[in-house]
């Protein structure tokens, strides 16, 4: 459940909560870059997550959105720790857990699960689905004692919509999207406060990404979970988020409510994103505003001096050669990272056609 | 500094051009003969396509429509694939009954495609150069010069930047946008007549699917070449299609204009699809879902193969396949409840 006091605005400007249930400060995560065999020297640093600051309140949905290469999953990996941060810190319900380990780090873990991409590469094809599901609590065993696991398991496939009789079968019976709703249970397992969603419905079929899709709101209203939402399906994301962190080159460029992005949007970045999503309603489309960018994204090993986004944006001007833009409020009501942030609204939303 | 400044111009159509169509495929079936029992991937489509036109081919994972496209191009795996029955006529000729010489003539001159996966569909040890050179040596016996050259002149064509220094680069060295352009100067070096593009931005982010998509649209402006896109991303479809087909579990359900079938589908299935997905343009409610999934290929139902997972279906649907029929002009349904869709 949202907490009460939490209200979308007051979440959204409020960016540096004390009791946020997840802050995270600065982070960073460089990567090196090695040449030779064996005597490996360091030649350059991958910059794949480059001071990167949020926070997620209890029963909050934050979408993580950007092109490939820009962090997104690294952000994932480092709050999972997976991986180690370069630098940066990482609270979690106001406590450092940045530099946890052993006992204390698989107790946080607890807490934060993780839904992968890919339906097929995450789950063991050699375990059964209810192994799959009640590994977690082979490390922690005091989560369901022994005697009632199998009970648990099959709960937890029924609460995820499979047939608990299922519980001896291997994932390669299972379409992609009832292997997605395996990878759910395998997350909810732990009874945890934050689910990481890295990419839960890209690799689903159109028709199968809404059932997934509902099923994760669904969970977050019963088990009050909150969400960080990974895509990079700007429609998905703003179906799903309460606030939306949209990143480029390893930094948060623009962040705000669901509003505040998709009809405020005010980086030059979010803007182009946005208006390359192919907009479905003959009508809305010719509402569209069209900015084509062109080129790639520069390598992260590599980032462009000043603004990241300077040598795409049409804005570009001496000072964002000289001086990179802050992530704060410029007078657009949400913290952009742009020297000339305006809000424009690019996609004009059109009323929910309700569906009988 | 390269960056253009915003237009708020919509994307153009090209006009479609009358007379006899490019190319038919009529009544096409194709099966693959498995080990585990005859799977029916394509069950009698029929579709054409005219000079100018792009024609979007939409549909989910497995329900024909890249099989499809191979056997248009005539590589099709086979065996295990065989066509059973049909035709597929290119300016008025069978191609399925040409000798395998005359198949090759065509292809690439008259007929190409640019495959989803741009990195797997690249040669990795050979230049990009020389496999978009490739083209006008086997085609035009061209000389290793005279191709490099054309080569060159294509990758401007398709806007990759320094053309000159990357003709000689492999495709490891490209991003995936920039190979996506090396796929399609190698379709379109020889002018074809129809490009089919078989889900040519999936693998790419927004920004990028935007570029290919405007690249596509001009080269066809430019050269009227038919292009047939097939896709499972209704926006894509909505952005730069002309007409649009349906399939589900190998066969068309619905076929019409696009913006007409998206303002009003005339199959439950269509219209299911159109309601399942999050849109960028509005905010979020709940997401109405097709439930179930799609039938297996190998054994399908004697009715209707959405009947399972239709909200209208009946005894009938279950009972009776229903046939692509005419609803209103331009405009054909597999429902036996068509106009009632198309008026709810």
């Amino acid at each position: 459940m949202p907490d009460a006091d939490l209200s979308a605005a007051a979440v959204a400007h409020a960016p540096l909560r004390e009791d946020a249930l997840l802050r995270v400060e600065g982070l960073v995560k460089h990567f090196p870059l090695t040449q030779g065999i064996v005597f490996k020297k360091t030649v350059g640093q991958v910059r794949a997550v480059d001071g990167v600051s949020f926070t997620l309140a209890s029963g909050e949905t934050l979408g993580l959105v950007g092109e490939s290469g820009c962090g997104k999953s690294t952000v994932s990996k480092l709050l999972m720790a997976l991986e180690k941060p370069t630098a940066g810190r990482v609270f979690y319900k106001g406590q450092d857990v940045t530099d946890l380990k052993g006992k204390d780090l698989r107790r946080l873990r607890r807490n934060i699960q993780i839904i992968f991409q890919d339906p097929y590469s995450s789950l063991n094809p050699r375990m059964t689905v209810g192994d799959i599901v009640s590994e977690p609590w082979d490390i922690h065993a005091d989560v369901v004692a022994p005697k009632d696991r199998n009970r648990r398991t099959r709960e937890l496939l029924e609460r995820v919509g499979l047939n608990p009789d299922f519980v001896n079968r291997y994932p390669h019976q299972f379409s992609g999207g009832q292997r997605q709703r395996i990878g759910i249970a395998r997350a909810l397992a732990l009874q945890p406060e934050i689910i990481i969603c890295d990419e839960p419905v890209s690799a689903l079929d159109v028709s199968v990404q809404a059932q997934v899709v509902n099923l994760l709101e669904e969970l977050q209203d019963e088990f009050g979970l909150a969400y960080i939402f990974i895509a990079h399906d700007l429609s998905v994301v703003r179906h799903i988020s309460d606030r939306v962190a949209v990143m480029y080159l390893g930094a948060v460029v623009e962040v705000g409510t669901e509003d505040d992005i998709y009809e405020k949007t005010a980086h030059p970045y979010t803007q182009a994103l946005l208006s390359a999503v192919p907009v479905l309603d003959p009508r809305a489309r010719q509402l569209k505003q069209r900015i084509m960018l062109t080129g790639d994204v520069p390598s992260p090993a590599n980032p462009p001096s000043g603004c990241r986004f300077r040598t795409r944006c049409w804005k570009a001007q001496d000072i964002c050669v000289t001086e990179p833009p802050e992530l704060v409020e410029r007078g657009q009501g949400h913290p952009v990272a742009c020297h000339f942030a305006e809000s424009v609204q690019i996609v004009t939303s059109t009323e929910a056609t309700p569906v009988d | 500094m390269t960056s253009t400044v915003p237009q708020a111009v919509p994307a153009p159509k090209p006009t479609v051009t009358g007379g006899a169509p490019l190319l038919e495929v009529d009544d096409l079936s194709v099966e693959f003969r498995t080990d585990y029992g005859v799977v029916k991937a394509v069950n009698g489509i029929s579709y054409t396509l005219a000079a100018g036109e792009t024609l979007a081919i939409l549909g989910e994972s497995g329900c024909g429509k890249s099989v499809s496209a191979q056997t248009i191009m005539g590589i099709l795996d086979s065996p295990p694939g065989f066509v059973t029955h049909g035709e597929i006529r290119f300016r008025g000729e069978d191609l399925l009954k040409m000798s395998a010489k005359q198949q090759r003539d065509i292809r690439g001159e008259e007929i190409s495609i640019v495959f989803q996966d741009a990195l797997s569909s690249l040669n990795p040890v050979f230049t990009v150069g020389a496999q978009i050179g490739e083209m006008f040596r086997r085609h035009r016996g061209a000389s290793r010069k005279d191709a490099k050259a054309s080569a060159i002149e294509l990758m401007d064509k398709v806007r990759i930047p320094s053309a000159k220094e990357r003709v000689n680069d492999y495709p490891h060295q490209f991003s995936g946008g920039m190979r996506q352009r090396v796929m399609i100067a190698m379709a379109i070096a020889l002018d074809p007549a129809v490009l089919i593009a078989d889900e040519p931005t999936t693998a790419l982010d927004v920004t990028v699917q935007a570029q290919i998509m405007d690249l596509l649209a001009e080269l066809q402006r430019e050269t009227g070449m038919g292009l047939i896109l097939i896709t499972h991303d209704l926006g894509v479809v909505g952005e730069i299609a002309d007409r649009i087909a349906v399939m589900y579990a190998g066969r068309i359900v619905e076929t019409g204009a696009t913006d007409a079938v998206f303002t009003a589908p005339a199959m439950p299935y269509t219209e299911g699809l159109m309601a399942s997905i999050a849109r960028v343009d509005q905010k979020g409610q709940r997401l109405n879902p097709i439930v179930g999934a799609p039938p297996n290929l190998a054994m399908l139902p004697p009715g209707c193969e959405f009947a399972p997972r239709c909200p209208r279906a009946t005894d009938l649907c279950v009972a009776e396949r229903p046939p692509l029929r005419e609803i209103v002009p331009g405009r054909r349904s597999a429902c036996h409840y068509a106009e009632e869709v198309l008026g709810a």
